[in-house]
């Protein structure tokens, strides 16, 4: 089956700064693809690239066979992107927040409703989506924005540490809800240095450190390659 | 279309909170109250003055001075029999603003033809312009005292003579050419009548940028600062049609803002100069008129033009200066030089005269865009077209450089990696 994105040779470098020092990875259709690394190992530089925030420096990326480089709306118009610390509009309401953003992508008012409605449910904030934004606590903020990505199915949804910063309930329900609504032909490039829900969320994962690509497979392949019990183990041991 | 719209009315939104609606009400509230005060306070000041007097003449010409007062709006309190020291100590004690002290032997001096001396004490008790103008009652009583008098003398010893001609053997009569326009008047009387109609451009042009260019600099850094920026930025828009909302939306805003201010700021002049200054403007308007000083059509379409192209470079500009600002806080130092640039032609408008200014002043002040808008009004007079239109056109070209510029900030990485910090590193962080 065709990739949703490919990358091939990938460089990324800020001034004299190598960021990304020529990376391959793709993404298959209705698959979580993760990167896991340390903190500046390059994954949010990958992850803003392919959401057209960062221009790429060598290397292909290819998006449903169209070049990103060239052709970056299109991109925009299939994929969603939660970044790391992402906000929303203190001074909206949760509701106006997410009609505002998918007005963005729905072609009628029908379509924009559908929208909005899979975002509520994804939510679980009921009548707290009729109250400020800037009242929410970090969990419900962190719901609204992945309820945002993920409201308008889009082909990719790239996700940027998705639990970062929240405690252990929030960011379990997080999870569940990316494993939930992730199964209607959505693919996902996430990106996070807790191993443990990297294991939890992904089918196939691509170790990187230092702007390089240390290995890639699923979990389970890289597991018995490197004969550890868990992803954190198979991290340390593809550094040696 | 619809996504554009869509930015449009959340910048919108987002800028007209409730706390600007209850400030711009305060304001106009605030201008209204102020203006009617000092209107109470002039028509105090220009109306019936009280003064106290010691006559320590007692003659009949120095009751006729006071009588003469008496008829000229002061309201007259005599002070009998004390000397001058209890004179002073009295009025200081009430609320006249002037005591006036007219010696022993004034009358027979006069009749003498010999040059008295009254004395007069004013009691400043208040420093503000109308709370002074009790000071300048006492002009205005010598000079009329003199009048009275010389006028006086004159007709006892020239009958037969107008005493005014007399006085005045030359008169001048002023006329001011403009092109090929004339008009009796003075040149001064002129001058100033066009800086006073040309005062409300750079008030208003001060007001619109000001608050334009916060609002665009603030929208752009609490979009950093929120972290919704990234997130806008991945949505399927144009990024010239994100820096085109937000340039909409403050322009919209700072423009009725600006208006609410001028309708505020119009309450409070109309308090302060009520229908006396109303009669005097009309008259004056029909010299203005005669010498072609004034705005056609066309002129008011020129002048609006250039109060746009000053607006939209503002905007631009600081848009730019928003992208450069890392939080709403920093975002405050960055409207700095933006205001430095609108206030160095806006004072120079009022003390100096551009156009006759040294070359590297007027070069330096050309080079400004926001100094053509305050030339155009004078140009436009002085049917200096070539001026005009050189003015505008540079506008726009700096107005095009300047959102190209912005336009490829935002379609490149240097929209999330520059950045200038005040108070810490300064330059350019990525």
């Amino acid at each position: 089956m065709e990739n949703v994105l490919t990358v091939r040779g990938l460089k990324k470098s800020y001034g004299k700064q190598m960021a990304l020092a020529g990376i391959d990875f793709e993404v298959r259709p209705g698959e979580v693809f993760a990167l896991i690394g340390p903190n500046g190992a390059g994954k949010t530089t990958t992850l803003r690239i392919i959401a057209t925030l960062l221009t790429p420096g060598e290397g292909t990326i290819t998006f449903l066979d169209h070049d990103l480089r060239k052709d970056p709306d299109f991109v925009r118009e299939k994929i969603s992107y939660l970044p790391e610390e992402a906000g929303a509009y203190k001074n909206m309401k949760g509701l106006d927040y997410l009609h505002f953003m998918a007005a963005f992508y729905a072609r009628t008012p029908e379509e924009e409703k559908a929208f909005v409605d899979r975002a509520v449910e994804i939510t679980e904030l009921g009548a707290r989506l009729k109250t400020k934004v800037g009242t929410y606590s970090k969990g419900m903020t962190r719901k609204i924005l992945l309820a945002r990505a993920l409201m308008t199915k889009p082909v990719l949804s790239i996700l940027d540490e998705p639990t970062s910063g929240l405690d252990v309930l929030n960011a379990l329900e997080v999870r569940e809800i990316v494993r939930r609504y992730v199964k209607e032909g959505t693919s996902v490039l996430l990106s996070s240095h807790n191993m443990l829900e990297i294991e939890f969320l992904s089918d196939r994962v691509a170790l990187i450190d230092k702007g390089r690509i240390l290995d890639s497979g699923t979990p389970h392949e890289l597991k018995e390659k490197y004969q550890a019990k868990n992803l954190e183990e198979v991290f340390r041991s593809s550094l040696r | 279309m619809k996504r554009f719209l869509n930015l449009l009315k959340k910048e919108i939104k987002e800028l007209v909170t409730p706390q600007l609606v209850i400030s711009l009400a305060l304001t106009i509230l605030l201008f209204n109250f102020v203006g009617q005060m000092s209107r109470k306070e002039v028509q105090k000041a220009i109306g019936v003055q009280n003064i106290s007097a010691l006559d320590l003449d007692r003659s009949a010409a120095s009751q006729a001075i006071l009588t003469g007062l008496e008829s000229a709006r002061f309201k007259i309190e005599r002070l009998e029999g004390k000397t001058k020291e209890q004179a002073i100590d009295i009025a200081r004690g009430g609320d006249s603003k002037l005591l006036i002290v007219i010696p022993a032997g004034f009358g027979e001096s006069l009749q003498n033809l010999k040059p008295e001396t009254i004395e007069t004490y004013s009691y400043m008790r208040s420093f503000s312009l109308i709370g002074a103008s009790g000071s300048a009652i006492v002009g205005s009583v010598i000079s009329a005292l003199n009048n009275v008098l010389s006028n006086k003398f004159l007709k006892e010893r020239l009958p037969d003579l107008d005493p005014q001609s007399l006085k005045n053997p030359i008169k001048s009569k002023d006329f001011v050419i403009v092109h090929n326009r004339m008009a009796e008047a003075s040149a001064s009387e002129i001058a100033n009548r066009v800086r006073s109609q040309s005062m409300l451009i750079p008030i208003v042009l001060m007001m619109i940028v000001m608050y334009s260019s916060q609002m665009v600099i603030s929208a752009v850094a609490m979009e950093k600062q929120n972290k919704t920026l990234e997130t806008l930025l991945t949505v399927p828009i144009r990024r010239t049609s994100i820096i085109t909302a937000k340039m909409l939306a403050a322009g919209l805003v700072g423009l009725i803002s600006a208006v609410v201010y001028m309708f505020g700021f119009k309450g409070f002049m109309g308090g302060i100069g009520g229908d006396e200054l109303k009669a005097a403007s009309s008259q004056g308007g029909a010299v203005m008129r005669q010498l072609g000083l004034y705005f056609d059509t066309s002129g008011y379409i020129i002048l609006g033009a250039a109060l746009f192209l000053a607006i939209l470079v503002a905007l631009a500009l600081a848009m730019i200066l928003g992208v450069l600002a890392e939080d709403f806080r920093s975002a405050q130092n960055m409207i700095m030089p933006l205001m430095f640039m609108v206030m160095i032609p806006y004072f120079l408008s009022l003390f100096a005269d551009i156009n006759t200014a040294s070359l590297p002043v007027k070069i330096f002040l050309l080079v400004i865009p926001f100094s053509h808008p305050f030339l155009v009004s004078q140009n436009l007079y002085l049917g200096n077209y070539g001026m005009i239109f050189g003015g505008l056109a540079y506008m726009l070209v700096v107005f095009t450089v300047l959102v190209v510029f912005a336009a490829r900030i935002f379609s490149t990485d240097k929209i999330l990696t520059m950045k200038l910090r005040f108070g810490k590193k300064r330059g350019v962080t990525a």
